[in-house]
This record gives C-alpha cells, structure tokens and sequence, in this order.
C-alpha cells in the first residue's frame, strides 16, 4: 500500500469505532458549546458596559447641571462626579474567562480616598460563580484528557485483547504506532481547536494570540497521548490502562490542584485588604479630630506645589477635605504594597505549581495570555488608580487657588481610557509545560516501540496503577 | 440465610481480595480525613480572623472623640460575616461572596473581600472540604468498585450456574445492591463520624447533621445502585464502565459549570452603578431638602411644625437639620432595600433555573442540601446581609436622633456631643440563620436525591428481570 492510503486506511479504521467517533464529536461540540459561552459571556460584558456608559452619561449632565457654572465650587463637582472606569474584555477573553466573572469590570472614582473606593465588589450571582466558569480552557483542562483517554487508553491492548497484536507486530514495514497516534491526535485537536479558531475569527482576536493557545493546547494534548502510550503500553488490558488513566485525571486535575490551593491560601493570607480598609478609615476620619495644619503639612510631603495655599476662613473648605482623604491614602501606601505582594505570591506559587501539573500549567499560559488572571486585574486596578491621581490633580488647581467650576471646567474632567489588554506570553509555563508534553511522548513512544516485547513479558506500569489494578482484578 | 445476604457477602469477599480496591478506598478516606482536617482548621482561621477584626473595630468605635452624630454616621461601623459552624464541611458560596460590610450613612456599600477575588485561578478547580469530596470523587470510587459486579458474573457464566441452582434474578441483584449500598455507607462513614463527633460537642445543630447525613447517605447510595444496574443492563464491563464515567462526566463535572452560563442568559443583573445612579435619581424625585420651594420637603416641614405645635424651625425644641436627616435616610434605605430585593429576585431565577436541572444532575440536589445545611449557601448570605441592613438602620437613625435632640442645648460653630453616646450604638449581633426556616430549599433536594433512588430502584427490577430472561 502507498503512504496516503495507509493512513486513509487508519482513518477509516479510527473512525469506524462507535466509541472513537462519539467522543470526537462530543469534543467538537462541547468545544464549540464553550466558544459560544464565552463569545456569548465576552459580548454580554461588552453590553453592560455600554449600558453603564449611557447611564453615566446622563448622571454626570445631572451633576452638571447642578453643580458647575459661573458660580460653581470644585468641591461639590468632585464630590458628586463619579467618573467611570472601565475594562473591556480583552481580545482573547472568549476562550480563557477566567476570572472576570467575578472581577468588577466597571468601576466608579471620585477624588475621594481610592483605597476606599477600589476594592468595591460588582453584582455577581456568587451561585453561578462556585462551580467555575465553562470556556474553552475549562473543556481543554478538564475534558480533553477524557476524550484522549477514550481514544488512547487501548492502542496496544486492544489490539492485543483482540488477538491482531502480534500479527500487526510482525507486519513488514514502521510507524504503525507513530501513524495511530498521530491520527488521533490530529483529530482530537482539531475536534478542539476548530471552534476556537472560528471563534477567533468572529472575536477578530489576533492571529498570534490564537497560535499560542493552539500550541498550548497541543503540547497539552501530547502530554495527555504520551501518559496514554505509556500507560496503554504497559498494563495488560484496556480497563486497566482506562482506569489507571482515569485515575492519573483525578490526581491531576481533581486532587493535587484543591490540594496546593488550600496549602496557598494556608500561608499566604491575604487579610492585608481589611486591613488597610480600616487604617485608612481611622486617618481619613481622624482627620476631623486634629488640627488642619497638621494634615495639610502630611499632605505638603507629596504636594508641595500648594504650599502656602493652605488658608482659608471659617470651619471648612473642600481643598483641606481632599487634603485629609490623599494623605489617608498616603498613609496606608505599605499596607496596600503588603495587600498586593500577597496577591502576587499566590500568583506566583500558581504559577511555579504550574511547572510541574500541566493542567495548571496550560491554567496559567491560557489566561495569562487573555489577560483575564488576578494579574489583569490588578493591572486595571493600576490604571484606575492612575487616573484617580490625575482626577485628583485635575480638581487640585480649583480648590487651592478658588477658582469658580463652569461647565466649560466640567466638561474638561479627564476621563478615563480603557487600558490595552496586557497578556503576555508566559515563557516559563509555555517551556515547562513543552517538557512535560514533550516528555510524555518521548517515553510514551519509547514504551510502545518496546510493547511487542511488553506483550510477553507482562510488563506493569509504573505507579498510578490503584485504579488499574482495581479494574483489572474486579473484572 | 437468604441468597442475596449470601451473594452481598461474596461480593464483599470477593472486593477484598481486591488490594488496589481497598488501597483506593483507603485513599478516599484518607482524603475525607485529610479535607476535615485542613478545612476545620481553615474554618476556625477564618472566623478567628474574623472575630478579631469585630473586636477590632467595635473597640475603635468606642473609642471615637467627642463628635458631630453625623461624623459618626459616616465613620460608620463594618460587620464580619461569622462563619457557620458546619461551613467546614460544606464551605458553599462563603469564597465566593464578600464577607466584610462597611455600613454607613445613606449608602448600602457592597460586600467585599471575598476569597475568590483574592486567589488565583486554582479556586476554580474546587475546594478541599469534605463535601467535595463527597460530592465529586466518592462517587468515583463508587463506580470503580461496583461497575463489574453483575458484568463479572456474567462474562465468566457464574450468573448462569446461579440462576440454574433457582437463584431468582432478584435476588442476585438484591445481593449486588445491598453488598454495594454497604460500601458506600462504609465510604461516607469517617463524614459521618466526624458530623455527629460535631453534634455531640455541641458545634452543631443534630437536626442539621442527621439531615445532612441522610443526604450524603443517599447521594452515595445513588452511585452504587447506579453502578449495579447500569453493570447489570450493560454488555461487557467495560461498556458499563464507559457508561458510568459518562455519566459521572455529565452529572458532576460538566453540567454544574454549563447549567450557570445557561442561567445568567436568563435575566440580566443591574450593575452596582446603574442601581446607584437610579437611585439618585428616584431620591430627586421625591425632593431636594436643600431646596426651600421643594413641596416633598416643604409638606414635612409643615408637618413637623403642627406636630410641634410651633410656627418656625427657630422655635423647634429638636434640630431640624436631623429630622431631615432621619426622613432622608427613610427615603434612601427604601430606595435601597427595593434594588437590593430586585437584584436578589433576579439571582433567585438564575439559581432556580440551575436547580430544575437537579432533575437531570442529582448533583446540584445535593449541593444545595449540603450548604443549605452548612449554612453556607446564599440564602444564609442573603440573612447576613438582611441582618446587617437592619442593623445599619437602626444605627444610623439612633445617630440622626442623637443629632436632631442633643445638638440644639449645644454652642458654637463646631456642636459636638460627648463620645460617652458612642456606647450606647448597639454592636452587630449576627443570628445564625436557621436551615429549617427555608424548608423548601431542604425539601427539593431531598425529593430529588430520593426520585432517583426510586428510579433506579425500578430499573433494578427491569435489570433482574433482563438478566433471568438472558440466562434462559
């Protein structure tokens, strides 16, 4: 037979199996089912957001309306203009949601105190939120490896089981594994990657973005074959080798990554957010109960443009008001460093985890590229709290040099710009989950050359074999 | 002895002889012990914290200076979320929603906090406590143990030598079931253990426990009796189990999570912001108070001067500034309760659509029984926010009366009163919300989980019926 129809010939053969071609279905259409969730989740934010700038709209030319003329004081105007911010979903957010189901996207500021302001949650249902999102990372994490094992567990030992075994073995001519696996590999990632793709297109996503998540997805799927050809190699029977898969998903995927994520949230806590929520209510506060010097010269530290401004008659005036809220800010500055390295470190034991567990590991590239992980979040928390200071310093000419606010002066406002996606490529996960994946196959294709031999001489694989053996005995 | 007690003991003997069968039950208890054990202390961490920060800030709301009630109302008072003393079996929503309020004048501030936003991705592949356990790998297991036991007999034609000794098909499945219903008691027996250890010191209520036990019970038996018939109508093993990890795919894993995208199609939920910006605009509405022609404002001022029996504000024996304040924070609360009560309707249909399809993924039947039960589930989150609103309301109006009564006997340009009124502001006391108070959030499940094993108690005569026929 000639190259091309040897592997038609597989093709038929693979596709010919009820099971095989069930499975890639059901790939295909949970893969699409999830692109459409997260196309349909990506165009619901994007909806939202439209919503709330439209309502903004006619908010901010009510606060106009009744607070800016010739007559008008800055004080009120930035105490009642909340200006919004806003952080679109990002281009590849429709395949890898991450946690932007429960990480605010629409935000208001004023020039009041920001760490009183930031933290403030958005409506979610925390019910939809528990069992975690369904995209098209959750069906490569979690299902995938499942369709893999439908298509992979039996390589060997269904051929064996049906007695062919040997007869294959013997046949003139190589690659008969090689041919297999790749068919079902090409399959199983196409069955996958095809919606996203389409989805890529209809997200006009960028081309590259899209590359890496197929690439991710590939090395992830090689490790998932290379575990099959290993353990499909090693064990005498299918349900053996199906079940120890089956158990290495549940380690993998189940047990290991609830595991290390209550070890996380064990030893590094994160209570450094109360925290600075109620040290800076306590100085924001206190700032009532002492002399205005004393806040003024604590604001002057950072602000000291307007010394020398400072007076004013009687009880109050708004520029010592925004005064105290800054320097409330200020003061709790190391706490919000200790608040974010906190944050940073689970992302980082995240991420190191990843290393090593591939399902983790693909967690991490996927979203790190979407930028839809704690990181992305912090970035816009980064972006709102600069244009806080720019508000604040837009309003800071006003109130220490008492000029009037027109409604030229409020439509001058700045308003905030919607920060660029900042997903990157994470090189290190990427590199260490193309070793694992890498690896897997290399030991899973030494393994299956060797599994004429294995054959006879009931060759057992290593670890992982409680479920195997299980099955294998009870059978 | 009957044949099935005889062939329920030969499984049993037959499953022990199964060391990697008894190495994975091992581990499955071991992982029941090891989640009570992180998710206890994990508990107990939490409310710690929390308990610390309460004292916290109810000590430094003492300790304010004499001041203006209004400053007061705006320093405001947070309340923490005390954890319920079952949420470490079932941690439930309590990750998922804030767990610390800022309460303070005219405002309802969001819940904040919560875990969920604070952790990395790795949440979202569940949490180590008992329950999820329970709920996602027992079942597992279950299958594991069970998914031959009438496939085995027939492959290697014992089933047929039974059935030819008069054994009824009935009761070779009644055998297989009651040796596999043993098995999955046994599998949840360290839970249960530790829930009744829970009861017996008193942490817990016993009626939340034995509901809570007889859930699991049944969530168990569904996987073994699941197990037995779909090994007894099924070909081979191998396809019964195919069939079962199918079907454990599509129960446990994969319809939870598409069952809620589904669901938040159904209705939208307002944004904190629109709410807010409706709401300013509702308060305009009703009237300016610092417009001296508002006819809102204008009527209760008549009002208050008749009931008074004075002509002017001048003559009034209270501050009129505080009556103000005591009718606009009415105004506001209400405006407030009516979004917040929209927004909980919404959820409510989002999560009741999720929870028809209990019907279909038995899971979800048993996740609302569990933090029902835990406490852990939101409508204990939606108590503790009722709770917490009260509370603020109350505060704030005893703050605004302060303000209306005390402040007219005091002078200068700066009234303050004395930080001695600052005790007599009530702490928050947070009441246990009590399961049993929303019964049909128990009643459901419980008719779910049982439908099932009915079903699938039908199915195991129609299974032993088959397999007699099949022997013929």
């Amino acid at each position: 037979m000639s190259a091309p129809s040897i592997w038609s010939a597989e093709a038929r053969l693979l596709l010919r199996s009820g099971r095989n071609l069930v499975a890639l279905i059901l790939l295909l259409a949970l893969s699409s089912a999830a692109v459409w969730a997260g196309i349909a989740e990506v165009e619901h934010q994007h909806a939202t957001i439209k919503r709330v700038e439209a309502e903004q709209v006619r908010d901010l030319a009510a606060v106009a309306e009744a607070n800016a003329g010739p007559e008008g004081d800055a004080g009120y105007n930035a105490y009642y203009a909340f200006m919004l911010t806003q952080g679109p979903p990002p281009p590849l957010a429709f395949a890898a949601i991450g946690q932007r189901d429960l990480q605010p996207y629409v935000l208001r500021v004023r020039a009041l105190g920001l760490q009183a302001q930031l933290y403030d949650s958005e409506v979610y249902n925390p019910e939809l939120a528990l069992p975690g999102v369904f995209d098209w990372a959750f069906v490569l994490i979690y299902l995938l490896p499942l369709v893999v094992i439908a298509l992979g567990h039996d390589l060997v030992t269904g051929e064996r089981e049906t007695g062919r075994l040997r007869l294959l073995l013997s046949l003139p001519g190589s690659g008969l594994w090689r041919r297999r696996v790749g068919l079902r590999y090409g399959a199983v990632l196409a069955a996958l990657g095809l919606p996203l793709v389409v989805g890529g297109i209809v997200m006009v996503a960028p081309v590259s973005g899209i590359a890496i998540m197929l690439l991710t997805a590939a090395l992830y799927c090689g490790f998932w074959f290379g575990l099959a050809m290993l353990i499909g190699a090693s064990l005498r029977t299918s349900a053996t080798a199906a079940a120890t898969m089956i158990g290495c998903w549940i380690v993998l995927t189940l047990i290991v990554p609830t595991l290390a994520n209550a070890t996380i949230a064990r030893t590094v806590p994160v209570a450094k957010g109360i925290d600075l929520t109620l040290a800076q209510r306590e100085m924001v506060h206190h700032g009532w109960d002492i002399p205005k010097e004393e806040t003024f010269e604590r604001f002057f530290v950072n602000h000291p443009e307007w010394r020398g401004k400072e007076e004013f008659e009687g009880r109050f005036h708004w520029k010592w008001y925004y005064a105290m809220h800054q320097v409330g800010d200020e003061a709790v500055a190391a706490d919000v460093a200790a608040y974010r390295a906190s944050l940073a470190r689970r992302e980082e034991l995240t991420k190191t985890l990843g290393f090593v567990l591939p399902g983790v590991g693909t967690m991490n590239v996927l979203h790190r590229l979407a930028d839809t992980d704690i990181e992305g979040q912090l970035a816009y928390q980064d972006s709102v709290a600069a244009f806080h200071k720019s508000l604040r310093e837009f309003y800071y000419p006003y109130l220490f040099e008492d000029r009037m606010f027109t409604q030229a002066d409020f439509r001058r406002i700045p308003r905030y710009e919607a920060r660029h996606s900042t997903g990157t490529l994470a090189l290190g996960s990427l590199g260490a989950l193309g070793l694992l994946g890498l690896l897997a196959l290399w030991l899973g294709s030494l393994r299956i050359a060797r599994s004429g031999i294995g054959s006879r001489s009931k060759g057992r694989g290593p670890g992982m074999a409680a479920f195997g053996k299980l099955a294998e005995i009870t059978h | 002895m009957s044949a099935a007690s005889l062939i329920a003991r030969e499984e049993w003997r037959v499953l022990a002889r199964n060391r990697a069968g008894l190495i994975a039950s091992a581990l499955l208890v071991l992982l029941i012990l090891v989640a009570n054990f992180t998710s206890l202390e994990r508990r107990s961490a939490i409310e710690a914290d929390r308990e610390r920060y309460q004292a916290s800030v109810d000590e430094s709301f003492d300790a304010q200076p004499d001041r203006h009630p209004h400053r007061m109302v705006h320093y405001g008072q947070f309340v923490f979320r005390p954890l319920a003393p079952l949420a470490f079996f079932d941690a439930g929503v309590d990750s998922f929603t804030g767990n610390t309020v800022f309460l303070e004048g005219h405002r309802q501030n969001s819940a904040n906090f919560a875990e969920a936003r604070q952790s990395s991705l790795l949440l979202r592949f569940g949490q180590l406590t008992p329950a999820f356990v329970l709920q996602t790998l027992a079942p597992l297991l279950l299958i594991f143990l069970a998914f031959a036991s009438v496939g085995r007999e027939k492959e290697r034609a014992t089933l047929k030598l039974m059935l030819a000794q008069g054994v009824s098909g009935r009761s070779v499945i009644a055998g297989k079931l009651i040796g596999h219903a043993a098995i999955a008691l046994a599998v949840g027996l360290p839970a249960f253990a530790v829930l009744l250890v829970f009861a017996a010191a008193g942490a817990a209520e016993w009626g939340s426990v034995a509901l809570m036990i007889l859930g699991y019970a049944a969530w168990l038996l569904l996987w073994a009796v699941l197990g037995v018939v779909v090994s007894a109508l099924a070909g081979r093993p191998r396809d019964a189990l195919a069939i079962l990890i199918g079907l454990w795919m599509v129960i446990v894993i994969l319809l939870p999570r598409a069952l809620p995208e589904a669901a938040s199609a159904q209705s939208e939920l307002a944004t904190k912001i629109e709410t807010e910006i409706a709401l300013h605009r509702d308060l305009l509405k009703i009237g300016d108070s610092h417009d001296p022609d508002d006819p809102y404002f204008n009527d209760f001022k008549e009002e208050v001067l008749a009931k008074y029996g004075v002509d002017t504000v001048e003559e009034l024996p209270v501050q009129y500034a505080g009556l103000v304040s005591i009718e606009g924070e009415r105004l506001t609360t209400q405006i407030y309760a009516d979004a917040a009560n929209r927004q909980i309707a919404s959820e409510s249909e989002q999560n009741a659509f999720v929870h028809a399809f209990s019907v279909v993924s038995p899971l979800i039947a048993i996740r609302q029984l569990s933090m029902a039960l835990a406490g852990s589930d939101l409508s204990a989150h939606y108590d503790f926010l009722d709770q917490a609103e009260t509370f603020r309301y109350d505060f704030v109006q005893r703050l605004n009366r302060m303000q209306a009564e005390l402040l007219p006997g005091i002078e200068g340009d700066d009234p303050r009163i004395s930080a001695a009124y600052w005790q007599d502001i009530p702490r928050f006391a947070y009441d246990p919300t009590d399961p049993f108070a929303r019964s049909q959030n128990l009643v459901w499940p419980f008719a779910v989980l049982l439908g099932w094993l009915g079903a699938l108690a039908a199915l195991a005569l129609i299974a032993a019926r088959r397999i007699e026929r099949a022997a013929r």
